[in-house]
């Protein structure tokens, strides 16, 4: 606090220096009133960070099995997704959402993903030609924090990431709780509730700007007749209002009292087995939870199964993707029984994900409220690998930023639109985003706070 | 009566010599407009080049007077909408020192932890000339020299002049499109010649002035009718005008709807995003085409057949088209139904419900878009059960649930101004498709306009194409749009004067654009105008002629 | 599917309309008329009953169970971990293609190994065409010796394809092998077949039309509920190979043509190439009251091509369940169609296909043509 004032003593000091012999006169910063003496006031109001997360299974649900639509955006969730139940107020549910290839080849378990995520329909196998939402949020927010992103895959195999900037450009998961930990906690971490602060260079350049603009203002009053001083005046307020925005981020954060870091976990046995991988995945992702607390960083990325899902029972070979395509339909049941006790596992581990950053107290709320979790699967229905109407589901508030538990039913509306509007909630500047028939500038507002 | 005639012609003759015949305006208080988005684009575009992306979302603009144009000059910057305009500015700015366009916009290339202010100077001298639409004064230029220095101090000279941009981006002389006023040699107040400048630009071009009209502004040639005319002339045959007309007819036609449009996919399955967008650039096309390319007669856009169409539309309106991808020229056949604008599918689905057509709306639509006339809102008790109730056996057609409107006495008087209209469209369901039957029983597109009574939607068109409100209307929105206010009630002389020209002039709307970019009635600026420029009585006196 | 089809005649339009347009589009002068169609989804015509019944002996036999059955048992043993796992799963499926005596792919040199014979339909029903015109099957100067279905109308009818595949699992109704290549085509437009109808004076009953059969160059554009749309403009694929025609006739708004050679675009499966069907017949409903075309196909499929197709999509023999040699095999020996002159053997299998079809526009890139809103294909059909 004290280093505030001192800060802005010495920029104004300098900037006299600057313009020294010269007429022009600069204003003192705005923000010199809005202080009260010890510094303090601004500080007790400066917001938490708002943090972006992707969640990501494979082969998504048996079609009609998960979610039952109802009135006014309102949903229930059904059987292939009831470990969500608890948490349905944190999440938003978009059905019906599709994936248009304009005439490309469709990739089976890639093209689904890879069109939800970077927006642009994959020509060639294997090829990612724009990036992933993540690495274009962490563009944005991921400067501020020790991480850029965290990318974190439950299979235990590294390559199985869906972070992306192109083809040549993956960010790598970590796969074991140990290596995890060490990364996050070990040698380099240093804690929030202690240690130096310097501030943001960038912060002051836009101080500076604003008070240049101040200045204009006052010669543009001049100009302007009296019935119009209103409306000027109401811009004067808002350059102010900004500056106000800029001085909090300028002081040292309030320490993290949420951030309390948990001890090394004990050695994993890595693998594909689906027993296994729940632990994996329960495990690390309370340990992402807490480096997001800890605002280790701000962007993360929690793989639980990939698109061609390898995951398997203990003593059965079929795997998740097999039984998709070979397993018959149930005459009974009407669906594929097998494969829903897979698709229940999923949504298992997803309620985990939830349940980690729920369970972490921050302001007034939780962990979640200042998160946006953007959790996708690569297809409506993996046998037929259908990419029309493929499930997508966002976890948190953003910092209020979103509203939740509601359902949104695109009507065929391009799925770049749930991205778009994540981008968006992660005040992402992008304009459109997606290529061909996936190009949308139109978030989805109805979810947008 | 004449000779008032002559004697208003005489006094404009001699005191502004202004074009023959213009009949004298008192003018309104200048005051400020706010930049649309399309013209905060098309600046950055001229200024930094059209490679620079502009991310993020603008505050919408309201609507007054049927203008957003006009709405302009009433709304403020908030601090939600400055909160934008910042963080735009800032990647704006980033975008215009970073690799690839640094080197075609920044004169210079100091070394590693230099500063060049004479290189600085000359950048905010050109681009802030652009960006403010007039020469920054000393004093500005300093400024922005000062802070260019001092952000580089902590980071680079290029982060310097990125936050000189920034500032610049975000200060009102960018934001705010303000009326200066000065007094000329007789003590008169007028507006300076940047801001005629602008003013005309901003109507032509929907973009700032260019570097020429610039120059022409401080050459002190817009203050005579023919440096104005010259000017106006000269925008007229750039490519550039396109811009301008379509900024507005779509702020005219409300087009900035179909952004929203949002129709029953299971009524409507055809009628999706993409459709919409493509009905409203149809529209434009359809307008950019007759009045620009074959500068034709404003009033057929009522009749035309000649249109564009895309293969999205082509399943709309159920025609062949021979091209996937993009637009094709496509002309409706004699025996098709299709003909105007207002039957073309954006202005149908646009005023019409997600899952119906709406007689009502449409009929309104014409009346004020197109007619110009302002329907009252209907009464707030309005019972709307039966007229939407198509499950009555007795309303199988608008026709005859809309009858229930002329039955009620409260709702007749209003509702003969739009129904009539509004059933000659029923031809086109709510997406704008052509139909003949509804709930099984054939439609009725019979109507009538003003005492002329039509069968179907092209006699419809032929009505509107014959209705001197139509032209009236173009007129009056033409002149609000340039001016930033609807023509007050002493301007009707002033109005029907361009009127009668544009009937002259064959109802050729460059005609029209010309008469009014050069008319005086444009650039009066009338009582409770801010006290005059300090400058301004200097700049009186070394006056040009 | 809904077309969202309107029946409108032309007489009420005519008069709905009123004096402003054309009445010519009732004149008995009136100009042919072209009716043009989409093929929105198209199966190989099979008789599946729920129990199997048409075939006694079981389902066609996977490749990886006769891998493993003739494997020694040491191997055996090893790929199954003692029995402990399944023998095929993703990691053998590449061993189980290559069991020739030398290690070779056996849907490349399907005469490799010798299996034994194939599953193949015996039940009596089946959906076709009776192309060779005889009641029992037997050889005419254009087909071999074969057995005959009667189709559920009580037709003789020739289907030896369904015979040949109607027991393998993926073929059953819409599994894979046919509903994933449908979904394809309908989501990437490749592979799109489109039908002209042209000379058509009356969209009812016309005893004299004909039908071109071609390839789209575009894709399906569907509507906000994942629906292919109606009346959408597709160019067609100008390579000369396609565009064979057919003389047909229109009854009671039911389309059969006569017999024609035709070359129709084909995609599935990872498979790009067409299908040479000789001696085709169509019979199509055309769209009427909401509904789309639908109908049968069918006629002589070349029997090198069609092999060159079904060899290529080796990889799905695991999860579909055949064995190349034993389709191989058997197939040459069901085939009954176009003996060559020299051998006497047959060359082609006989099919059909059941397909669906919207109105749509058909584009020749060189014939720009324009239609008046109310002769659209979906109103033109409907009339």
């Amino acid at each position: 606090m004290t280093f505030l004032i001192r800060k802005t003593m010495g920029r104004r000091a300098a900037l006299r220096g600057l313009f020294k012999g010269t007429a022009v006169a600069v204003a003192l910063p705005f923000l010199d009133c809005v202080l009260n003496e010890s510094g303090t006031a601004l500080a007790a109001g400066a917001p938490l960070p708002v943090r972006f997360g992707t969640w990501f299974w494979g082969l998504g649900f048996n079609p009609g099995r998960e979610l039952k639509s109802l009135a006014n955006h309102d949903f229930e969730f059904l059987e292939e997704a009831q470990p969500l139940v608890p948490y349905k107020k944190d999440i938003n549910y978009f059905s019906g959402f599709n994936t248009p290839l304009d005439g490309r080849k469709l990739h089976v378990h890639f093209s689904g993903w890879v069109g939800c995520r970077t927006g642009t329909a994959p020509i060639n196998g294997g090829e990612i030609s724009a990036p992933t939402l993540d690495v274009l949020v962490a563009d944005v927010i991921g400067g501020k924090t020790r991480f850029r992103s965290l990318d974190v895959s439950s299979t235990g195999d590294p390559k199985d990431s869906y972070s992306y900037r192109n083809s040549g450009s993956q960010n790598a998961g970590e796969v074991s709780p140990v290596s995890l930990y060490a990364r996050l906690f070990g040698p380099g971490y240093v804690d929030p509730n202690g240690g130096e602060f310097k501030p943001d260079p960038a912060m002051l350049a836009r101080q500076s700007v604003l008070s240049f603009v101040g200045d204009q203002m006052k010669e543009y009053q001049k100009k302007i007749g009296a019935a119009d001083r209103a409306r000027l005046d109401e811009y004067f307020t808002s350059i102010r209002q900004v500056e106000h925005q800029i001085n909090l981020q300028l002081q040292k954060p309030e320490p993290l009292a949420s951030c309390k870091v948990a001890k090394a976990p004990e050695e994993t046995k890595l693998g594909d087995e689906v027993e296994t991988v729940l632990v994996n995945h329960k495990i690390m992702t309370e340990m992402l939870a807490m480096a997001v607390a800890c605002d280790q960083t701000r962007v993360f990325n929690m793989l639980y199964s990939q698109s061609l899902s390898r995951l398997h029972r203990r003593g059965e070979t079929f795997i998740h993707h097999s039984l998709t395509h070979e397993e018959p339909t149930d005459p009974k049941l009407g669906y594929q029984s097998a494969v829903a006790w897979f698709n229940i596992r999923s949504m298992e581990a997803m309620a985990d994900f939830i349940a980690a950053f729920k369970g972490i107290k921050e302001g007034d709320g939780t962990l979640l409220d200042n998160t946006l979790i953007f959790a996708n699967t690569d297809t409506n229905y993996a046998r037929l690998h259908a990419l029309d109407a493929v499930p997508i589901m966002t976890v948190g508030r953003a910092g209020g930023r979103m509203k939740t538990g509601m359902h949104i039913a695109g009507n065929g509306d391009v799925i770049t639109r749930v991205g778009l509007t994540a981008m968006r909630a992660m005040e992402v500047p992008i304009e459109t985003w997606g290529s061909n028939s996936m190009q949308t500038a139109n978030p989805i507002t109805e979810v947008m706070a | 009566m004449l000779r008032h005639l002559v004697s208003i012609v005489a006094i404009s003759v001699a005191l502004i010599g202004c074009g023959p015949g213009e009949p004298k305006t008192a003018g309104a208080p200048a005051g400020f407009r706010q930049l649309s988005e399309a013209q905060y684009r098309n600046i950055v575009a001229d200024v930094f080049g059209p490679d620079i992306q502009i991310a993020g979302a603008f505050a919408p603009i309201p609507r007054t007077d049927g203008l957003m144009a006009v709405g302009s000059g009433r709304v403020a910057v908030t601090p939600s909408a400055f909160e934008r305009y910042e963080k735009l500015a800032r990647f704006v700015a980033a975008q215009v020192v970073n690799a690839d366009n640094r080197p075609m916009l920044v004169p210079c290339a100091p070394a590693q932890g230099a500063v060049d202010e004479a290189c600085a100077r000359a950048f905010y001298a050109k681009t802030g000339r652009l960006l403010y639409r007039r020469p920054l004064t000393d004093a500005e230029r300093d400024h922005l020299v000062a802070l260019t220095s001092q952000v580089a101090k902590a980071g680079t000279f290029d982060d310097g002049l990125a936050a000189g941009v920034s500032a610049m981006l975000v200060a009102p002389d960018f934001l705010l499109i303000g009326d200066v006023i000065e007094t000329d040699k007789s003590g008169a107040q007028r507006m300076t010649d940047y801001s005629k400048a602008s003013r005309l630009s901003f109507f032509l071009w929907n973009a700032g002035p260019d570097d020429a009209l610039l120059t022409a502004a401080e050459k002190g040639e817009l203050a005579s009718h023919a440096g104005l005319t010259k000017q106006a002339e000269r925008m007229l045959q750039s490519p550039r005008v396109e811009a301008g007309v379509r900024a507005l007819f779509s702020d005219m036609l409300m087009l900035e709807g179909a952004a929203t449009l949002q129709k029953d996919p299971v009524i409507y399955p055809a009628f999706g995003m993409a459709a919409s967008f493509d009905a409203s650039e149809q529209t434009l096309r359809t307008i950019v085409d007759l009045m620009l390319t074959r500068d034709g007669n404003y009033r057929d856009l009522f009749t035309t057949r000649q249109t564009f169409l895309t293969r999205t539309l082509g399943v709309i309106y159920e025609v062949p088209v021979q091209k996937s991808l993009g637009w094709v020229p496509y002309t409706f056949p004699e025996n098709d139904p299709h003909v105007g604008i207002q039957s073309y599918a954006s202005l149908l689905a646009l005023n019409s419900h997600p899952g119906r057509s709406s007689v009502t709306l449409r009929g309104k639509a014409v009346r004020e878009l197109l007619l110009c006339q302002k329907v009252p809102d209907p009464p707030a008790n309005v019972d709307f059960t039966l007229v939407s109730d198509s499950a009555n056996p007795d309303f199988k057609t608008a026709r005859q649930r809309v009858s229930a409107h002329s039955s009620d006495p409260s709702c007749a008087g209003c509702h003969k101004l739009m129904d009539p209209i509004g059933l000659s469209l029923e031809n086109f369901d709510g997406a704008g498709q052509f139909r003949t039957v509804e709930n099984g029983v054939t439609i009725d597109p019979s109507g009538e306009l003003d005492g002329v009574a039509f069968q179907n939607p092209i006699q419809l068109g032929k009505a509107l194409h014959d209705n001197t409100s139509a032209t009236q209307c173009v007129v009056s929105r033409a002149f609000a749009y340039a001016a930033g206010r609807a023509p007050a009630r002493d301007e009707r002389q002033y109005v029907d004067y361009l009127h009668k020209r544009f009937a002259d002039n064959g109802y050729r709307l460059k005609e029209l654009l010309k008469d009014i970019a050069t008319s005086d009635g444009l650039y009066a600026v009338g009582p409770g105008s801010p006290a005059t420029r300090p400058q301004a009585a200097a700049d009186a006196a070394k006056e040009r002629s | 599917m809904n077309i969202h089809l309107r029946s409108v005649l032309i007489a009420t339009c005519a008069i709905g309309m009123g004096a402003g347009l054309s009445s010519s589009a009732i004149s008995a002068s009136a100009p042919k008329r072209t009716i043009g169609l989409v093929v929105t989804s198209w199966f190989s015509a099979k008789y599946n009953t729920p129990h199997w019944e048409e075939c006694p002996e079981g389902a066609a036999l996977g490749n990886d169970e006769l891998w493993i059955k003739n494997l020694p048992q040491a191997q055996r043993i090893k790929a199954t971990a003692g029995g402990a796992v399944q023998p095929v799963d993703g990691e053998r499926k590449t061993q189980a293609v290559v069991r020739g005596p030398k290690g070779e792919d056996v849907c490349w040199n399907p005469e490799v190994v010798k299996d034994p014979p194939m599953r193949i339909v015996r039940g009596k029903t089946g959906y076709g065409f009776n192309l060779d015109g005889t009641d029992d099957g037997r050889a005419t100067p254009k087909s071999c010796k074969h057995d005959k279905f009667t189709s559920p109308e009580g037709v003789k009818v020739d289907n030896q394809l369904y015979r040949l595949l109607g027991c393998i699992l993926g073929m059953r109704n819409d599994a894979y092998l046919e509903g994933h290549p449908n979904q394809e085509r309908q989501d990437s437009g490749k592979g799109t077949i489109l039908i002209e109808i042209s000379d058509v004076d009356d969209a009812k009953n016309d005893d004299a039309v004909q039908v071109a059969f071609y390839g789209s160059i575009d894709t399906l554009p569907k509507d906000s509920t994942g629906k292919i749309l109606a009346n959408a403009s597709y160019r067609i694929n100008d390579n000369p190979i396609y565009g064979t025609k057919a003389r047909g006739k229109i009854v009671d708004g039911v389309l059969a043509t006569d017999a024609a050679d035709v070359r129709l675009p084909m995609y599935g499966n990872n498979y790009t190439g067409d299908i040479p069907l000789k001696d085709m017949r169509l019979n199509l409903t055309l769209p009427r009251e909401g509904k789309p075309a639908n109908g049968l196909m069918g006629g002589y499929y070349d029997f090198a091509k069609w092999w060159d197709y079904f060899q290529k999509i080796e990889f799905l023999l695991v999860s579909n369940q055949w064995s190349c040699p034993q389709v191989y095999v058997a197939a040459k020996e069901l085939r009954d169609g176009y003996p060559d002159p020299q051998t006497g053997e047959c060359t082609a299998l006989s099919t059909a296909m059941t397909i669906e079809a919207l109105p749509a526009f058909v584009i020749h890139p060189d014939k720009p043509n324009r239609v008046a809103a109310n002769d659209s294909p979906t109103r033109l059909a409907a009339k």
